[in-house]
């Protein structure tokens, strides 16, 4: 087998800068120095948002579900909605991470750190959701299979069974993955901090020196890591699809219901990295390392799954029409030209419509146009949870209870707090931790280097 | 002990230890006082029954009272009662919170001169009162309802021996002219008591007696037998219905004939010529009438009634061929200022048709006790107008809610200068009063009534009183006796209570209490002559006041009825029979004048009806009504009463709705009677729009298989309701059976079918609820609802709501959709096209003028033998349990609410906020079932098929080393049915009549079969009977 032309793989490496070692210390790590004035401004605003939507929560707790806007029939909502959602953008980092490292596409060093801390972050946010949304969260342990006196077991045939083991499993594979990928570069921070910083990268960095048998050992772990991610970013939200597919709602009892529901994950996970990058990128001065490329490539990425998740939506009411099925044909006329059309529109546009603009490559290049499809994205995959939920629920078998779901203040803060608690984590992250994988870039580095001498023959 | 065996000994040191724990927690010391000598009656924990009588109503049907530990729970029906055979409907069950409302006054109270009321002894306000009386009791009236004969006669003697002015009994629905209308046709003075039970034709003229009439409970029972399907394979009785609106009875009826209201006399004439030219009715008769009928021709009558002449002549030919037909007249809101005559034409049709003796029983009045009078309840307005009356006495009515503005109530009262009221909750006559001596509630108090010769009803007290009370008669006994010596002498001594005793010593009193009365079943003469005065019966239509393009027509309402029930929460949150909805008044228009007026449903209309009579009020579009008349329930408008008006929506003082009666004319019929049909109305817009708590979305069934009906040729030509190719499981075996055949391989089932669905040559049968428990339990336990036999009356929801301590959640609530109730009456219109809706779906889409097609569909857990709701659950609090129940363990219950978004039958309920605590005011909190937990908040709960009456059942048959009997056990929502329209019973017991009735090859079917959920209610569908045919 020849090897491929030394071109080729210099353009696939190309996003690497040609900085030295230290400056990519410097460049990276200047982003955790000493927090400026505004830093603390949106940290202490995100931290009372947190609050405030807590408080709300508690009230919540107090008084009962009513002051959410659940009206029979219809007893999934905003909670629901947002806790899928937030499970979707969990998917972008273990892809980026694990499947991409896989398949060595180089180009994932620059992003892979947001990503899987993103990862993390949006399962923890997706987690309180399964609190916030049960009606007796006092009782929320029954859902978890510990040995008791009585006897009593929990329901394996239930997919919230499986939904929390699959969030569980997730969070900590992707909590341990995150961690591994920080190990060298804690060292790197440890190094150079003093302080109460430098106590903790000690700690985080376990005793890291660089020997070349610890990056043999890491190097192994993180490959394993990423195999066992794999299965998951495919399986989690699969299971979560299933929340809805193993259920007798018509619109929501479909067999497309996984690969839809990953493709969707995937597709918001990409929009909601890009959505928080391309700020950190322009406030820190990564525009070295994070490049248009690394844009092209991630628009590309989020065309593709539209393209993925606009079949589905057709296919879904081709399979309706197909079916002959009153009760799915009835249920999906109405989501489209229903009460709720304004939800079903917005999720068709802004999922299907807008990101066709990435066929054009000045677009994905263009970091305005970019950010703002993610945008869109972001609001189009969370009103197509609430269009799948809420309209499914609405209008089911017996026409005497259809019912309509309206929103009501206390969710919609509570959504808006899962947005600042979210963020919080992030805004704190970046400036405990490299916001970029040191260690990988460097490695990148020098592969480049080589290259590049190659190339000069 | 050889009878105790390891698992009883299991029990009861789970019980010893429960009790051990128990006592060992540290919660705050409650002081438990146990009975120190235990009555000798009561058990814990096993309920006492008392017989006793309903006073919601003059139809006065017997009670079981069901007591646990001295307090009464649940009203049931007397089964020995010869009016309500043990069914009870939704207003007499919701009377027991009249014992238990946090209204009740705490005691004797008097108005100070800030207008406050504040508490007074008994000794105080007897004294008080005899102080008035002595200084003038010729000036002194007595006002009220009818308290039973005894009652009656004891205050007849009060007013003689006080020599106060008189006694006025009023009712605002009291059948009048039905009476008059008697003297008039028959010329004796009789009660006209119609049985339906054997009738084989029946025609209403705008008489809603299945929800509003003289007797519901028992007419609905008599209509249901005489439309049995079993017992009448060919249909059983004919059904017609002429009236401007479709009511829950109409909707009952084979064939609705939408006439102008007010027409129901000249109808009744023209049907009687028909009848009489067809060969019915004797010569003499035919001379009789010949001039009278002379104008009622068909088709002038036709011109005058809305009714087409071939209609009017097919029904009079049906009705001149029936052999047991009856005509029942106009009551209630139909009665106009002709509503004589119009009931007199009535009964002449029922005189032609031979309904006299038959279905018509004319039954001598009873000769003790006054009988309503609206003439003299004006006499007394006018009286008080002109301050003759010193002290008025008003017991048991609400006439300052209920009397006409125009007839100067209000004012009339207010020049009254010493008002009492005997209301043991607070009204707007109370919120009049000058003294308030509060009255026992009825399950407090000793008494009788007669709703009819040969039926004498007692009542006895349940409960100690709950507050400071006094029957009426003792407490006006005691007045009386303070009066004076010379009063006191006049007196009878001794209680109320004695002195019932004594009235009813002719029989045994102890019996009498035991079976709830004394009953001897009357009939009349066995037929009867026309009286000479029916020459010159003068039928025209109704003067109507006003302007407007409308006829307003005031309805009592199905559950409210004249107001009185108002304050009752169940009968303000069960959805109203016909249009689903709770809490409101709303204006019904036909669809035509709502597209006139350019409003959809909620849009505030303004309803003027002449004079400073108006009032604002949402407006709900329908099909089911005439385009001339608007309609606007009689019942709300309260100001007074926590649930009644806005109180319990935090804005006390607010009126609840729109009292129609304000806005009628003050018109009366012939003779003085109440009329209620009297005033024309003027709409326009005012140009906002309200929030309608409607409780059902849509009225098109789709052909989903849920309130299903079959016509009865097919039902003859042996079709059944379900065509088994219809089943897709069926058609997909049935192929490859063929298939496997062609092939000539033996027909194995294929894999997927389940053996048990498959029969002994292979071929498919159809789902076998028996299955699903656990092979080996003696029970499946299961449930029948025969639609043909379901009227929509809603006793059953009511029935639901008390058993199981379902919280009452308030109009904002409900507008939300959060009811709580666990036993719904979907009511379907024919099953319509399937087309799409866009927007909105409207919540009433197929009804039309002069299309009956109503299917009233009762929907609770149907405890499916493949329940969708027990897989998803993820701890296991619903499952299925080994008798094939579906259970729902509160305890276990974290409230993901998955099973009810997989419910597809929707009938879970979520517990949005603390209701079990907090919805339940003092002390309210006393009548709650303790057999059935009281749900906290972030929990499921839904239908249990009554298990806790299963398992009070279970013990005796333990006991007696038997199984539960059929018939032993019953849910609440069958036992109040008065169309016993549902079976509960162990299906597994081929004999039981659940498993007997659910076999219906032709009628039954399950609700959503498709989903193949395998329940264990099968429905039989409605059988649609047609349009009459001669």
């Amino acid at each position: 087998m020849t090897p491929p032309p030394a071109a080729s793989v210099a353009d696939m490496i190309r996003p690497v800068p040609l900085v030295a070692d230290s400056q990519v210390n410097r460049d990276i790590l200047a982003v955790m120095d000493r927090p400026t004035m505004p830093y603390w401004l949106l940290l202490g605003f995100l931290v009372v948002f947190v609050h405030a939507a807590g408080a709300v929560w508690v009230y919540q707790v107090y008084m009962g579900l009513g002051i959410a806007g659940y009206a029979h029939p219809i007893f999934w909502g905003v909670y629901i909605v947002t806790f899928v959602f937030w499970v979707g953008i969990a998917h972008a980092g273990t892809l980026i991470s694990a499947i991409l490292y896989l398949f060595r596409s180089k180009w994932r060093n620059a992003i892979n750190r947001s990503a899987e801390a993103m990862t993390v972050f949006a399962v923890l946010t997706a987690a309180q959701f399964l609190g916030i949304h049960v009606g007796r969260i006092w009782k929320s342990y029954f859902i978890l299979p510990y040995p008791n006196q009585r006897g009593l077991w929990v329901n394996f045939k239930s997919p919230l069974v499986w939904d929390t083991f699959a969030i569980s499993t997730y969070g900590t594979i992707s909590a341990l993955f995150l961690f591994v990928g920080l190990i060298p570069d804690f060292a790197i921070a440890r190094d150079r901090s003093t302080g109460w910083r430098k106590l903790l990268y000690t700690a985080l960095a376990l005793g890291w020196q660089g020997k070349s048998k610890q990056w043999k050992a890491w190097n192994r772990t993180v490959l394993h890591l990423s195999g066992l991610c794999t299965p998951l970013v495919l399986s989690v939200h699969s299971v979560v699809s299933w929340d809805f597919a193993m259920s007798i709602v018509p619109t929501w009892h479909a067999t497309i219901f996984a690969p839809y529901f990953v493709a969707g994950a995937i597709f918001s996970g990409f929009a909601m990295v890009l959505t928080m990058m391309i700020p950190v990128r322009r406030i820190f001065g990564l525009e070295a390392y994070i490049t248009d490329y690394h844009f092209d490539n991630m628009a590309k990425f989020i065309l593709l799954t539209s393209l993925i998740v606009g079949y589905s939506y057709l296919m879904e009411f081709f399979i309706a029409w197909y079916s002959g099925n009153e009760f799915e044909q009835t249920a999906w006329w109405y989501r489209v030209f229903g009460p709720y059309w304004i939800s079903t529109w917005t999720m068709l546009i802004c999922n299907t419509v807008i990101p066709q603009v990435f066929w054009f490559k000045r677009a994905r290049t263009h970091v305005p146009t970019v950010f703002a499809v993610s945008i869109f994205v972001n609001i189009g995959m969370w009103f197509e949870r609430y269009v799948i939920i809420v309209i499914g629920l609405s209008h089911e078998y017996d026409p005497a209870v259809w019912g309509i779901y309206t929103p009501r203040p206390p969710e919609l803060m509570i959504l808006a707090g899962s947005f600042a608690f979210f963020a919080m984590f992030f805004v704190i992250f970046i400036k405990l931790f490299p916001v970029i994988a040191v260690s990988e870039m460097k490695e990148l580095a020098i592969h480049q280097k080589s290259h590049a001498h190659e190339g000069a023959h | 002990m050889p009878e105790l065996d390891r698992r009883d000994f299991l029990k009861l040191v789970g019980v010893g230890a429960g009790a051990a724990a128990a006592a060992g927690c540290s919660d705050p010391v409650e002081k438990l006082i146990p009975y120190v000598i235990q009555p000798e009656v009561i058990t814990p924990g096993i309920p006492v029954y008392y017989a006793s009588t309903c006073r919601e109503c003059s139809a006065a049907c017997g009670l079981h009272v069901k007591t646990r530990e001295g307090r009464p729970i649940k009203l049931e029906g007397n089964p020995e009662h010869p009016v309500n055979k043990g069914s009870l409907c939704a207003r007499g069950q919701a009377g027991i919170g009249r014992t238990y409302h946090p209204d009740r006054f705490p005691g004797p109270m008097l108005r100070g001169s800030d207008g406050k009321l504040a508490p007074i002894s008994w000794k105080d306000a007897t004294e008080l009162l005899a102080t008035k009386l002595r200084g003038g009791a010729g000036n002194a009236y007595l006002l009220g309802s009818d308290p039973g004969p005894t009652a009656s006669g004891l205050l007849d003697k009060w007013v003689a021996a006080v020599g106060a002015g008189g006694r006025v009994v009023y009712e605002p629905f009291a059948p009048e002219a039905l009476l008059e209308a008697t003297q008039l046709v028959f010329g004796v003075a009789s009660e006209p008591v119609f049985d339906l039970s054997k009738a084989d034709f029946v025609v209403s003229f705008a008489n809603d007696f299945l929800e509003t009439g003289v007797s519901p409970t028992e007419h609905a029972r008599q209509l249901a037998a005489a439309r049995d399907i079993g017992a009448h394979p060919e249909g059983g009785a004919r059904f017609v219905y002429f009236g401007p609106r479709l009511s829950m009875t109409a909707s009952s009826s084979d064939e609705w004939i939408p006439a102008r209201p007010g027409s129901e006399g000249i109808l009744a004439m023209a049907l009687a010529r028909v009848v009489l030219e067809n060969g019915a009715g004797s010569a003499s008769e035919r001379t009789l009438l010949s001039g009278v009928l002379d104008g009622f021709d068909a088709e002038r009558a036709a011109a005058r009634t809305g009714v087409d002449a071939k209609t009017i002549e097919r029904v009079g030919k049906a009705l001149a061929k029936a052999k047991v037909p009856v005509a029942l007249p106009p009551v209630g809101g139909f009665a106009s200022n002709r509503a004589r005559a119009a009931t007199a034409a009535v009964l002449v049709l029922n005189q032609v048709i031979g309904a006299v003796g038959k279905t018509l029983a004319l039954l001598p009045l009873p000769s003790d006790g006054k009988r309503a009078s609206y003439k003299e309840l004006l006499a007394l307005v006018d009286s008080m107008k002109s301050g003759k009356v010193s002290v008025l006495l008003v017991y048991g009515a609400d006439p300052a809610y209920s009397m006409p503005q125009t007839t100067g109530f209000a004012d009339a009262l207010a020049k009254v200068p010493f008002v009492v009221s005997f209301a043991s909750s607070k009204n707007e006559t109370s919120a009049l009063a000058h003294l308030i001596l509060p009255e026992h509630t009825p399950l407090e108090s000793w008494g009788d009534a007669q709703p009819r010769a040969g039926v004498r009803s007692i009542l006895q007290p349940t409960v100690r009183p709950l507050q400071d009370t006094q029957a009426l008669v003792d407490a006006l006994l005691d007045v009386g006796r303070a009066v004076g010596p010379e009063v006191a002498a006049k007196l009878p001594t001794g209680s109320f209570r004695t002195l019932l005793e004594a009235a009813w010593s002719d029989v045994d009193f102890r019996q009498a209490l035991q079976r709830g009365g004394v009953f001897t079943e009357k009939s009349g003469p066995a037929s009867a002559g026309l009286s000479a005065g029916v020459a010159k019966l003068e039928v025209a239509e109704p003067h109507l006041e006003g302007e407007g393009d409308y006829v307003l027509l005031a309805l009592p309402s199905p559950l409210l009825y004249d107001g009185r029930g108002a304050n009752l929460p169940w009968l303000q949150e069960i959805p109203d029979p016909v249009m689903k909805i709770v809490w409101q008044s709303w204006l019904e228009v036909s669809l035509e004048t709502a597209q006139k007026l350019g409003v959809v449903a909620g849009d505030v209309l303004v309803i003027e009806t002449g004079g400073q009579r108006r009032a604002e009020v949402p407006v709900v579009p329908r099909g089911g009504l005439r385009n001339d008349v608007v309609a606007l329930a009689v019942g709300q408008g309260h100001t007074q009463g926590l649930y009644a008006s806005h109180e319990n929506d935090g804005r006390p003082g607010e009126a609840r709705g729109v009292n129609v009666i304000s806005l009628l004319a003050a018109a009366t019929d012939e003779m003085g009677g109440r009329a209620w049909l009297t005033t024309k109305a003027k709409l326009s817009k005012a140009g906002r729009s309200e929030r309608v708590a409607f409780t059902g979305a849509n009225d098109n069934e789709r052909e989903r298989m849920l309130g299903e009906a079959i016509a009865l040729s097919d039902l003859l030509s042996g079709k059944s309701v379900v065509d088994p190719e219809m089943l897709g499981l069926a058609a997909s075996v049935k192929e490859r059976l063929q298939d496997a055949a062609r092939k000539g391989e033996t027909a194995a089932p294929p894999a997927e079918v389940p053996p048990e669905a498959l029969g002994r040559n292979g071929e498919f049968v159809a789902y076998n609820p028996t299955e699903d428990a656990k092979p080996g339990s003696p029970y499946r336990w299961g449930m029948t609802i025969d639609l043909d036999r379901c009227t929509g009356c809603s006793a059953c929801v009511a029935a639901c709501y008390l058993e199981n301590n379902i919280p009452i959640v308030g109009e904002e609530q409900s507008i939300r959709g959060r009811i709580m109730s666990w036993l719904r009456i979907e009511r379907y219109v024919t099953e319509g096209d399937v087309d799409f809706i866009p927007g909105r779906p409207p919540h009433s889409t197929l009804e039309r003028l002069g299309h009956v097609g109503v299917r009233h569909l009762p929907m609770m857990c149907q405890h499916c033998g493949s329940a969708p709701c027990e897989p998803v659950c993820p701890v296991f609090a619903t499952y299925h349990n080994p008798e094939g129940l579906n259970g729902m363990v509160y305890n276990r219950c974290i409230g993901t609410r998955y099973c009810s978004n997989n419910c597809p039958y929707k009938v879970r309920r979520f517990n949005y906020y603390n209701y079990g605590l907090d919805n339940w005011p003092e002390p309210m909190k006393l009548m709650l079932n303790p057999d059935v937990t009281v749900r906290c908040k972030g929990v499921m709960e839904k239908c249990t098929y009554c298990t806790q009456r299963v398992e009070a059942a279970r013990q005796p048959a333990k006991n007696e080393k038997r199984l539960i009997r059929d018939g032993e056990v019953t849910t609440a929502c069958a036992q109040s049915c008065p169309t016993q329209a549902i079976t509960f019973g162990n299906l597994k017991d081929a004999d039981s009549q659940v498993a007997k009735k659910g076999s219906d090859p032709k009628r039954g079917y399950h609700a959503l079969h498709v989903l193949n959920t395998r329940p264990a209610t099968t429905y039989l569908a409605k059988v649609v009977r047609g349009s009459v045919e001669v």
